[in-house]
């Protein structure tokens, strides 16, 4: 037989009987009575007595319900015994060959590839599109003006002139969308180049930026037309290739690191905890002796 | 076939019956939580069915141009009512219902941190309901308009100043809120101690059934929602009756104050509904998938990470308003990033039912519903969250739609799979499953019948609010389509209420553990005595059930 383990009673407890709060009106009576007092405020006043009466001798009787001690009763605690049968005999286990599971990633890139891979990869796009605004509008803001723009509310379709001109809000907006944007694309490069299937410079370098300009070119003129006709649709493809290509060189580049996804949170952190790491050693052993099915009937 | 032998308390005891008197003095005395819970639930399915009343009047005034099915003056007051009770007296309490009924067993608790609060709370949030309820009878505002209120659920001023709402109808919704606001403060200090410090042996907070993590972080999130709102009354209440001028705005107020009061509130409010429902969906999908659930640490984090970031986002319902541009940018940012941690969540259901059995009985059903409905719920919010859509289309009925569908396509799909997973443990007797699919289905036919095709009124055109409009606008079929739907959703509650009264009485015996599940409040009986369990369970696993089913591969020996 088996049985759902169970602490030992309280010391001091009766056998057979557990103790619970004894029912009281009190918590009835108060609410009634604040709720009146509420209610005074849009009916009569005489109301609002009645519900501080109320209210007071609650509070009165409540603290005597729980002062000097808890007001308490006697439950006896009656037991059967239930038979629990699992719908499914079974428990259906992953048959993997050792092979198989060695597929699953044991090692990881950590994330701080991603930010570096997305700080080199944000400079390094910023050439080709640098390149293209001196050649064909001979300055060096038409760009940072075409990308911070959109985030300057009072700036609205302003001239080829005007964007060749340095505007503070729109070259800090820029820089905001331009740091945000490639870190959090090169965190995500960290995390996905190692579980995409063959040539992830390929896939993260080439096929992925070609995807998303064609997206985004497909999507923009309904979002800001304005933009869409400004935007020069090659280079802005170069750009997103070069960061692409970059980005993923880097963090391949930055080496991987052991997943340590299945040990305890405080050896993840590095804290010490001897008791702790002790059981994990016992446990370890556990997991290497059997293999775990995935909990499925 | 293994069999487990359990000694478990017996429900007998609990099940004593007295007179109706003793029966009904005993339900107004108590501090179980499991009774506390069950009046929440009930209270709420009651003001449930009102609600559904008042909308169904709505939709029947809407359902062709130019119809004085209602008046215009009792067309203000159903949307104000329906939507003030939806939230405060349906969904909150509803949710605190099954918070109450749920935490102490599923933490291997005898009862809630405060036993008497938990009772205070319930009947100061019930008695505010009522009150509210007293306008239809006491409330007076404009001579021939009374009763009622009818300012909408988020009461903008200056419309609630005396001079624009005399009479007593904006009080009524004040003082209603305010003390259900007490009530909902008392339940989440308990639910946050119950939470932290009442678990079992052996539950750490990673051994934490998921429910029991949302509850926490939903009570942190309604704490600090709930007080600007409070405030807020507080400071109208002294405009109208102490001479204050805080949203006058002929003497120097703001309205657009106000407004950030309540969105304060309101927004992350949307998610205090919706993070249970997230939990009931934990609970549920990975036991008809059997399966255990997908990535437990993430969905903790994305828990905690939503409740946090919703609290970033209030402005979004006030892109209109006039903010500047930077504010903009902000509210939207901070509003599409709310979809990572929410992404994270439906990977992970997806995750766990991938490769599992899926049964699909009525709890599942429901769970299934609500994974794509609150997919396409999400689409739209992160549509309206930037502020340009957003300026096309506020106040239209595409916001009616996209909200109606996290509210209904979520939240309330999952209460009824909520109702259908745990009805047995709280009555000991089964739902019919043939009902309960007679129900779910008509549900998602009703539901996508009306807010599917609600959202192209919205892109037409079509405002919110309005009592009735012209022919010659191009609305009406679609009006009276989505009208029908609202009609066939009704049909299914009502065929659920029956369900629910007929399986109490002639239901099959559901026994401890109908579903085969794997969290403590399995283990004792159903329904559970009023001590829960006769001894203090010790876990060793997030799933202490399985274990004691599968001594042979006990998740114990991996945890």
């Amino acid at each position: 037989m088996t049985e759902i383990p169970h602490s030992d009673p309280g010391a001091g407890a009766t056998p057979g009987v557990v103790h619970l709060p004894a029912p009281t009106a009190f918590p009835f009576l108060m609410a009634l009575g604040l709720v009146l007092v509420f209610a005074s405020l849009v009916m009569s006043p005489w109301i609002g007595v009645l519900g501080g009466v109320l209210a007071v001798v609650s509070i009165a009787g409540w603290f005597r319900n729980v002062l000097p001690r808890e007001a308490h009763e006697d439950v006896p605690v009656a037991i059967e015994i239930m038979h629990y049968v699992p719908m499914h005999e079974k428990v259906s286990r992953i048959e993997v060959s050792e092979r198989h599971r060695a597929q699953l990633p044991l090692e990881t890139l950590p994330i701080s590839s991603g930010i570096y891979g997305g700080i080199a990869g944000g400079i390094a796009m910023v050439i080709p599109a640098e390149i293209y605004g001196i050649l064909r509008f001979h300055s060096v803001w038409y760009i940072v003006n075409l990308l911070g723009g959109a985030g300057v509310g009072d700036w609205i379709n302003p001239t080829v002139a005007e964007m060749s001109q340095f505007r503070l809000s729109a070259f800090v907006t820029a820089n905001i969308i331009q740091g945000a944007t490639t870190l959090l694309v090169g965190v995500l490069y960290g995390a996905l180049l190692p579980v995409w299937p063959k040539r992830p410079i390929l896939l993260g370098g080439i096929i992925a930026p070609v995807l998303w300009t064609g997206l985004l070119h497909s999507v923009l003129g309904l979002v800001n037309p304005f933009l869409q006709n400004r935007i020069d649709w090659p280079s802005f493809a170069l750009s997103q290739v070069v960061f692409g290509l970059v980005a993923g060189y880097v963090v391949t580049r930055l080496g991987k690191l052991k997943r340590l996804a299945q040990l305890p949170l405080a050896v993840r952190l590095g804290v010490e905890t001897p008791g702790l790491m002790h059981e994990h050693g016992e446990h370890q052993s556990g997991h290497e002796s059997g293999q775990k099915g995935d909990g499925k009937e | 076939m293994s069999e487990t032998t359990i000694p478990i308390p017996s429900g007998a005891v609990a099940s004593e019956r007295g007179t109706y008197l003793e029966t009904i003095h005993s339900w107004i005395v108590t501090v179980d939580h499991k009774k506390l819970g069950i009046m929440y639930i009930v209270y709420a399915l009651l003001f449930l069915v009102i609600a559904g009343v008042e909308a169904l009047l709505m939709r029947i005034q809407l359902s062709a141009p130019n119809l004085h099915f209602l008046s215009p003056q009792t067309f203000n007051r159903m949307f104000t009512m329906h939507g003030t009770t939806m939230v405060f007296l349906v969904g909150m309490m509803i949710l605190f219902g099954f918070g109450n009924y749920l935490i102490p067993l599923m933490i291997g608790a005898r009862d809630m941190a405060f036993p008497r609060l938990n009772a205070f709370s319930f009947w100061l949030s019930a008695f505010a309901g009522m009150l509210l309820y007293f306008s239809f009878i006491g409330g007076s505002g404009l001579p021939g308009t009374g009763t009622a209120p009818d300012v909408g659920w988020f009461a903008y001023a200056p419309l609630t100043e005396r001079a624009f709402s005399p009479g007593h109808t904006i009080d009524y919704w004040t003082v209603a809120i305010l003390a259900n606001g007490i009530g909902s403060i008392g339940t989440s200090i308990n639910i946050l101690a119950t939470v932290f410090c009442m678990r079992c042996k052996g539950m750490t907070l990673m051994r934490l059934p998921l429910l029991a993590w949302i509850y926490a972080t939903m009570s942190f999130l309604t704490l600090v929602a709930i007080s600007p709102l409070t405030a807020a009354q507080a400071m109208l209440m002294m405009d109208r009756y102490l001479g204050a001028h805080f949203f006058d705005t002929q003497a120097g107020g703001s309205a657009i104050l106000w407004a950030h009061f309540f969105w304060i509130f309101g927004h992350p409010e949307v998610y205090v509904l919706v993070l249970p429902a997230f939990g009931f969906a934990n609970e549920i999908i990975p036991v008809f998938s059997r399966k255990a659930i997908f990535g437990y640490p993430a969905m903790v984090a994305a828990s905690v990470g939503i409740a946090f970031i919703s609290l970033s986002v209030w402005a979004h319902h006030m892109f209109t308003i006039g903010m500047t541009s930077y504010g903009n940018a902000f509210f939207t940012l901070s509003t599409m990033l709310v979809s990572v941690p929410t992404g994270i969540k439906i990977f992970n259901w997806l995750a766990t039912l991938w490769g599992g059995r899926i049964r699909f009985q009525t709890p599942m059903l429901f769970a299934i519903g609500f994974l794509f409905q609150f997919l396409i719920a999400g689409l739209t919010g992160i549509m309206l969250s930037i502020s340009a859509w957003d300026w096309q289309l506020h106040n239209t009925y595409f916001v009616v739609a996209h909200f109606h569908y996290v509210l209904v396509g979520a939240i309330i799909f999952m209460i009824f799979s909520a109702l259908y997973y745990w009805y047995p443990k709280m009555t000991g007797r089964m739902l019919d499953e043939r009902m309960g699919k007679w129900h779910f289905w008509l549900m998602v036919i009703g539901f996508h019948m009306t807010f599917d095709l609600m959202h192209i009124p919205g892109l037409l055109g079509m405002p919110r609010w309005i009592y009735t409009y012209g022919a010659d606008r191009g609305w009406g079929t679609l009006n009276m389509l989505v009208s029908i739907g609202g009609g066939i959703q009704g049909i299914a509650i009502l065929l659920f209420v029956i369900n629910m009264v007929w399986s109490y009485f002639k239901g099959p015996h559901a026994g401890p553990d109908p579903w085969d599940a794997w969290t403590l409040e399995w283990s004792t009986a159903s329904p559970p005595p009023v001590y829960n369990f006769a001894r203090e369970p010790v876990v060793e696993s997030r799933r202490p059930l399985w274990d004691l089913k599968h001594p042979e591969d006990p998740d114990s020996a991996f945890d």
